[in-house]
C-alpha cells in the first residue's frame, strides 16, 4: 500500500503544554476524519503536517518527502493544499484576485496559466459566477468555499482542512461535503471535524485525538461498532450512564455500560466517538 | 474596426507562441472582432483553437490590477511580485494616511515646542517610521494570510523581503521628502537613515526569536533609551546627540550590516510559525 503522510513519534510542546504526545500515523487516498475535542491537538497535528511547525521530536513524510531540510519542506509545500481553521483574507481582493494570489504563492508565476487554473478551482467550488465581487461582500459560505479554491490551487496531492463547516448552515455545510468529497477523489485530504456527520458520510478512516494522543485509528464502522451493546434507551436517564440526553421521542438516549435487561439501540458513530473520549482526561459531551 | 491582427501574428496565436504584449493585444482584439476569429479558425486546429479561447476566457476573467498595483507593472515590477507587493497591508490607504499624519505631527511638535534650531525630534521619530512599517509588513497576526502563506512553496524570507523593501521604499520616501522640507540643516537632516536600517534590519533580526511584535517594540524601545541616555549625556546644549555625529552614524551603519548578516543567516527561521505564534 502507497503512504501518501507516514509520521512516527511527533512530539511537541508549547511552554509546559504538551500538545503532541508521540503521534504516529499513515494517510493513503481518500478523505481521512479526525476527531477531537476542543484542545485536543487537533490544529496542531495539521500545523505540523502542514510544514508550519516543526515537530520537538519524530520525523514524517509527505508523498515521499522529508519536510525535516528546507528543500524538503518546499517539496511537500510544492504538493499541499492547506485551508486553515479560520482562514485570513485580504477583503478588498475579489475572489479571483484572493486565488490569484495565492496562486503566485504556489509559484504559479505564468499569468496565462496561472489565470486558467484559478478560472479553474472557482468553478470546482461553484464560485464561477461571483470570481469579480470583493470578498467582503461574500457570505461565509462563499468565503469558505474561496478559501477551498485556494488550498486546490495546483492540484495538490495531499490536502489538509481544519474545521472547514465550522459556521456554516446546513445547506452550505451539505455542499461542502459534496466538495470535499470530490477533493478527496485520487488525493489524500485530512479533514478535522466537530461534526461527526461529516466523517460518517465523508470519511473512508477516522483518527481521534484527545490530550494530544491518538486514541482511536480504524475506519468509521469499527469506530461505530465500539459502542455495539453500550446504547440503551430509558424513560428516566440512567445515573450509571456516561452520558445520557433526552431525545425527541421524550425518552433517554444512555451511552456507557447499560444495566441488565436494558433496551439496546443502534449505535452511532457519535456513540462510539464519546465511548473512546471516556477515560482519555477529555470531556464527554451530554 | 480600423485594424486587424497580423497574419503571422494570428498564426502565432493559433500555435501558442505569441507572446505579450502582441498577445494582449490579439486576446483583446479578438473580442470584438468576427473577421480576425475567422481567419485565426482557418489557421489553427481544434484542439489549439479550444486553448486559446480558454485562454482568452481566463484574461477576460482576470482582475484589472489595482492603481498601486498597475504603477508597480508599468515600473517594470513583474506581475506576480506587484500582486504580493499589493496584499501588503502597510502599503494600504489608510497605513500611508497614518504615516503621512505622524510625520505632520513630528513636524508640529519640532515646530511648536521652538526646536526649529535643530532636527533632533524629528531625527529621533524618523527612524522608528520604517522599523514599524517593516514590521506590520508580514506576520501572524498582521498579515491575515499569513497562515496560507507559511505553508506556501514561496520562501518566507523572500516574502519578507519583497515587502521590506517596499515599505522601506515607500517609508524612507517618506521620510526623504520631509528632510527636504528641512533645507536650513544641509545634511544634519539626513541623520536618521543609517538608524532607520539599523533600527530595521535589527527588528527583524530578532523576529524569530522574540516574535514580529515584540521585536520592533524591543528596539523601538531601545533606541528611544538610548536617545534619552544621549541627552542625559549632552554637555552642550547646541550639540547633536551621541547617535547624529559621525561616531554614533558609525555605530548605526556597523549594527545594520551585522543585522543584516544575522538576518541572511537565520533566513530559515521565517519559514515556519514563530514558535510563539503557533
Amino acid at each position: 500500500m502507497t503512504f501518501t503522510v507516514s509520521a512516527s513519534g511527533l512530539s511537541l510542546h508549547y511552554g509546559g503544554t504538551r500538545a503532541l504526545d508521540d503521534v504516529s500515523l499513515r494517510l493513503t487516498a481518500g478523505v481521512t476524519g479526525l476527531l477531537g475535542p476542543n484542545g485536543a491537538g487537533k490544529t496542531t497535528l495539521l500545523r505540523v503536517l502542514a510544514t508550519a511547525v516543526p515537530p520537538d521530536r519524530g520525523a514524517f513524510t509527505v508523498l515521499g518527502h522529508d519536510p525535516g531540510s528546507a528543500r524538503g519542506r518546499q517539496e511537500v509545500r510544492r504538493r499541499l493544499g492547506y485551508l486553515p481553521q479560520t482562514p485570513g483574507f485580504h477583503p478588498d481582493f475579489t475572489a479571483f484576485e484572493f486565488v490569484d494570489y495565492v496562486a503566485i504563492l504556489k509559484e504559479l508565476t505564468d499569468r496565462g496559466a496561472r489565470h486558467r487554473e484559478v478560472r479553474r478551482v472557482l468553478e470546482e467550488v461553484g464560485l464561477g459566477d461571483v470570481r469579480g465581487r470583493r470578498i467582503r461582500k461574500l457570505s461565509g459560505g462563499m468565503r469558505q468555499r474561496v478559501a477551498l479554491a485556494a488550498a486546490l490551487v495546483g492540484d495538490p496531492g495531499f490536502l489538509v482542512l481544519d474545521e472547514p463547516t465550522v459556521g456554516l448552515d446546513p445547506e452550505q455545510r451539505m455542499r461542502f461535503r459534496e466538495l470535499i468529497a470530490r477533493a478527496g477523489e485520487g488525493r489524500t485530504v485530512l479533514l478535522s471535524t466537530h461534526q461527526t456527520e461529516d466523517v460518517a458520510m465523508l470519511c473512508h478512516r477516522v483518527l481521534v485525538m484527545a490530550s494530544g494522543a491518538v486514541r482511536f485509528d480504524g475506519t468509521p464502522a469499527e469506530l461505530t461498532a465500539r459502542a455495539e451493546g453500550r446504547v440503551w434507551s430509558s424513560t428516566e436517564r440512567d445515573p450509571g450512564a456516561k452520558a445520557g440526553w433526552r431525545t425527541g421521542t421524550g425518552s433517554f438516549r444512555n451511552v456507557g455500560e447499560p444495566p441488565a435487561g436494558a433496551e439496546l439501540l443502534e449505535p452511532t458513530l457519535e456513540d462510539g466517538y464519546l465511548l473512546t473520549l471516556d477515560g482519555t482526561g477529555a470531556e464527554v459531551a451530554a | 474596426m480600423t485594424w486587424h491582427v497580423d497574419e503571422e501574428d494570428l498564426r502565432g496565436y493559433a500555435r501558442g507562441e505569441l507572446a505579450p504584449p502582441a498577445l494582449w493585444s490579439a486576446d483583446a482584439h479578438l473580442v470584438a472582432c468576427e473577421r480576425c476569429r475567422g481567419v485565426l479558425a482557418e489557421f489553427g486546429d481544434a484542439g489549439a483553437l479550444q486553448a486559446g479561447w480558454e485562454r482568452l476566457d481566463a484574461e477576460l476573467d482576470a482582475p484589472r490590477p489595482g492603481r498601486f498595483e498597475g504603477l508597480l507593472v508599468r515600473l517594470g515590477v513583474a506581475d506576480h511580485t506587484a500582486r504580493l507587493l499589493a496584499a501588503t497591508p502597510v502599503l494600504r490607504r489608510s497605513w500611508l494616511g497614518a504615516v503621512v499624519a505622524v510625520l505632520v505631527t513630528t513636524f508640529l511638535v519640532a515646530f511648536s515646542a521652538g526646536a526649529a534650531d535643530s532636527p533632533t525630534l524629528f531625527l529621533a521619530f524618523a527612524p522608528l517610521l520604517p522599523l514599524a512599517g517593516v514590521a506590520l509588513a508580514y506576520g501572524p497576526g498582521l498579515d491575515p494570510t499569513y497562515e496560507m502563506a507559511v505553508v506556501s512553496p514561496t520562501h518566507g524570507f523572500r516574502l519578507l523581503m519583497i515587502r521590506t523593501v517596499a515599505v522601506l521604499v515607500v517609508g524612507l520616501g517618506l521620510n526623504g521628502l520631509a528632510t527636504l522640507a528641512l533645507p536650513d540643516y544641509g545634511l544634519r537632516a539626513l541623520a536618521w537613515l543609517l538608524p532607520a536600517l539599523a533600527l530595521t534590519v535589527s527588528g527583524l533580526a530578532l523576529a524569530p526569536r522574540l516574535g514580529p511584535v515584540a521585536a520592533p517594540s524591543v528596539v523601538g524601545a531601545v533606541w528611544v533609551a538610548v536617545l534619552f541616555a544621549a541627552n542625559a549625556a549632552q554637555t552642550s546644549a547646541g550639540d547633536p546627540l551621541a547617535p547624529f555625529t559621525a561616531a554614533g552614524q558609525g555605530v548605526s551603519a556597523v549594527l545594520a550590516g551585522a543585522g543584516a548578516g544575522l538576518l541572511f543567516l537565520f533566513r530559515d527561521r521565517f519559514d515556519v510559525f514563530p514558535r510563539g505564534a503557533a
